[in-house]
């Protein structure tokens, strides 16, 4: 313990923060940096980098992102991905939370490798 | 610029709407405003969603433009279906006014208050946070219907979670939560609802959770059960399900239901989009009975590895209850139904226009990119709008033109005397063309009532 406990408490409280490299498909590409305990879309929004996104909860995918690096963590279930997708690295922005370093796919278009044209 | 004329109600009342479906055809205007939902969600406009004003005065210079855009708080929120704070339904209620459309986001679960006292240039109001709506575990807000005394009742298609069941949200008149409508537990699924008081009776229908069809339409999820079949009789007046009614195989994905518009009525109809079928429900012997009605045919598409379903994703009954109108966004058609007698609809007359198999591919100039979608008739029965947009994910799996050009919203010019209708070749509002790109479109409504908004008692 410290001589100021207050000081302690204070770096016990504050989490990792990681950089994010954000990827769009027409080759646009933003960095920004996350604490663990804010979601990937909040923190773009932290710094004024507009991402997709509806529902806030883990259940539409608009705001589905790919993970190309890194770890992202679901504070809340992603409920609207498949299992297969989030083995395949596709996360919810919403509710992702950073665990390391990460370059993430972004854009409106990355929700739309989720479903296709079931009678095409 | 006027506000609900307040017609003549023959009973001395100064009330919204018209004394009975007759007096909203006899005294009701020309439409000269539509109010159309515009979106933006899940495409690649970094912009909110908004209310379109679209002119439809042929006698004004900005005729079958859009002359105002009421954009949203923010942005996601997916705008979808919207309805009225007053109809005919409350026609009693002296001072009650229909000016304020009620217009929730289907994603973000925020509900949203415009005032169209200036008919050309509303005002957002007020707005209902998605907290507020899940505190009483409730999301994806669909239809609107006011009910009399100045209520709102929403049905609500999850649970906070996005999760199965979904149920009722009922708002007083200063567009507040008063919390939920029905006791828990009455049904899972839920999609959209007609009341028809005078029978005491309520019907709702079926689409799935929203963490199941927000994302986009997955064979898997019907294939496990995750798309309703079923309709559901309700008391009105206790709130309880009376009666539920298993469509079976044939009767996949029951979307919208309309009563006819006679408050003696006991005949409706739903149309099961993904079977392609409609059905007809009425009331016999003290007990509501449904029956298969219209098939549509799949076709044969060349490249593609299924045939293609019709995919009837709206319907509504013209005001004299003389015709159904529909249409058939994947194959491209928009079709009127007699149905003078209920039980057997004729096919009238049909339009074959956009989707994969339409013969008008263009309309002005502009490329169609999808079929006909969600529709509007004018109360007099003489005009029919439609537009394009089903939902942002279901476009992009089926008709992804959607989001590169946006939509249209057309129009046809009904005889309802003959059983006709004729496309206004002359008529295109384009979406496709705006300021901040192209928008998708969903619902129409006219600011004097439509005909699937009002509800007699």
């Amino acid at each position: 313990m410290g001589a100021n406990g207050d000081d302690d408490r204070a770096v016990d409280a504050c989490p990792p923060v990681h950089d994010l490299t954000l990827t769009w498909r027409d080759g646009r590409e933003e960095s920004v940096r996350a604490s663990e305990d804010e979601t990937v879309l909040d923190a773009a929004e932290q710094a004024d980098v507009s991402l997709p996104f509806g529902c806030l909860t883990g259940a539409c995918t608009t705001c589905t992102g790919r993970t190309l690096d890194g770890r992202v963590e679901h504070g809340r279930p992603p409920r609207a991905l498949k299992p297969h997708y989030l083995n395949d690295g596709y996360a919810l922005l919403c509710v992702a939370e950073p665990r390391s370093n990460c370059r993430i796919e972004v854009g409106a278009d990355v929700q739309t490798d989720l479903v296709s044209n079931p009678w095409k | 610029m006027a506000t609900d004329p307040h017609h003549d109600h023959d009973h001395g009342i100064d009330g919204p709407g018209y004394a009975t479906p007759q007096a909203a055809i006899e005294q009701s205007d020309r439409e000269k405003v539509a109010y159309v939902i515009g979106l933006y969600v899940g495409t690649g406009v970094d912009a909110p969603d908004f209310i379109a004003v679209v002119d439809l005065d042929p006698d004004s210079a900005t005729y079958q433009e859009i002359i105002e855009r009421v954009p949203m708080p923010n942005r996601g929120d997916e705008l979808h279906h919207f309805g009225w704070n007053a109809c005919s339904s409350s026609c009693h209620m002296e001072g009650l006014e229909r000016r304020h459309l009620v217009i929730p986001g289907n994603r973000s679960g925020r509900i949203h208050v415009v005032d169209t006292k200036n008919r050309r240039d509303p005002e957002l109001e007020t707005v209902i946070e998605p907290e507020a709506v899940q505190e009483h575990d409730l999301s994806g807000p669909h239809t609107i219907h006011c009910i009399p005394d100045g209520k709102i009742l929403i049905s609500m298609l999850g649970n906070a979670d996005g999760e199965l069941p979904g149920g009722f949200l009922e708002l007083n008149d200063d567009f507040e939560i008063e919390g939920r409508w029905e006791p828990p537990g009455e049904i899972e699924f839920n999609y959209d609802f007609w009341y028809q008081p005078r029978h005491n009776v309520m019907v709702s229908s079926e689409w799935a959770a929203p963490k199941t069809y927000q994302p986009g339409f997955d064979m898997e999820d019907v294939e496990a059960g995750n798309y309703g079949r079923r309709l559901h009789f309700w008391d009105w007046e206790e709130k309880t399900v009376d009666r539920t009614i298993d469509l079976g195989e044939e009767g996949l994905v029951p979307l919208e239901t309309r009563f006819l518009h006679s408050p003696e009525a006991v005949h409706g109809y739903v149309n099961a989009a993904l079977s392609s079928n409609i059905f007809h429900f009425w009331k016999e012997n003290g007990e509501y009975r449904i029956e298969r009605v219209i098939d549509f045919e799949s076709r044969e598409h060349e490249g593609w590895d299924m045939p293609v379903p019709a995919l009837p994703t709206d319907i509504l009954v013209s005001m004299d209850d003389r015709y159904l109108f529909g249409g058939n966004w994947l194959h491209g058609e928009v079709w009127m139904y007699d149905i003078s007698d209920p039980a057997t609809p004729r096919q009238a007359d049909s339009i074959s226009i956009g989707g994969y198999f339409g013969e008008i591919r263009e309309v002005q100039g502009r490329e169609l990119v999808a079929g006909p979608q969600m529709l509007q008739l004018s109360l007099d029965g003489e005009r029919l709008y439609w537009t394009t947009s089903l939902y942002s994910t279901w476009d992009d799996q089926f008709f992804p033109g959607e989001a590169e050009k946006g939509s249209v919203m057309l129009k046809a010019d009904v005889n309802p005397r003959k059983g006709t209708m004729d496309l206004d070749e002359e008529f295109l509002v384009n979406f496709g063309d705006l300021p901040e790109g192209p928008a998708r479109a969903h619902e129409i409504r006219w600011p004097d009532g439509d005909c699937s908004s009002d509800v007699w008692q």
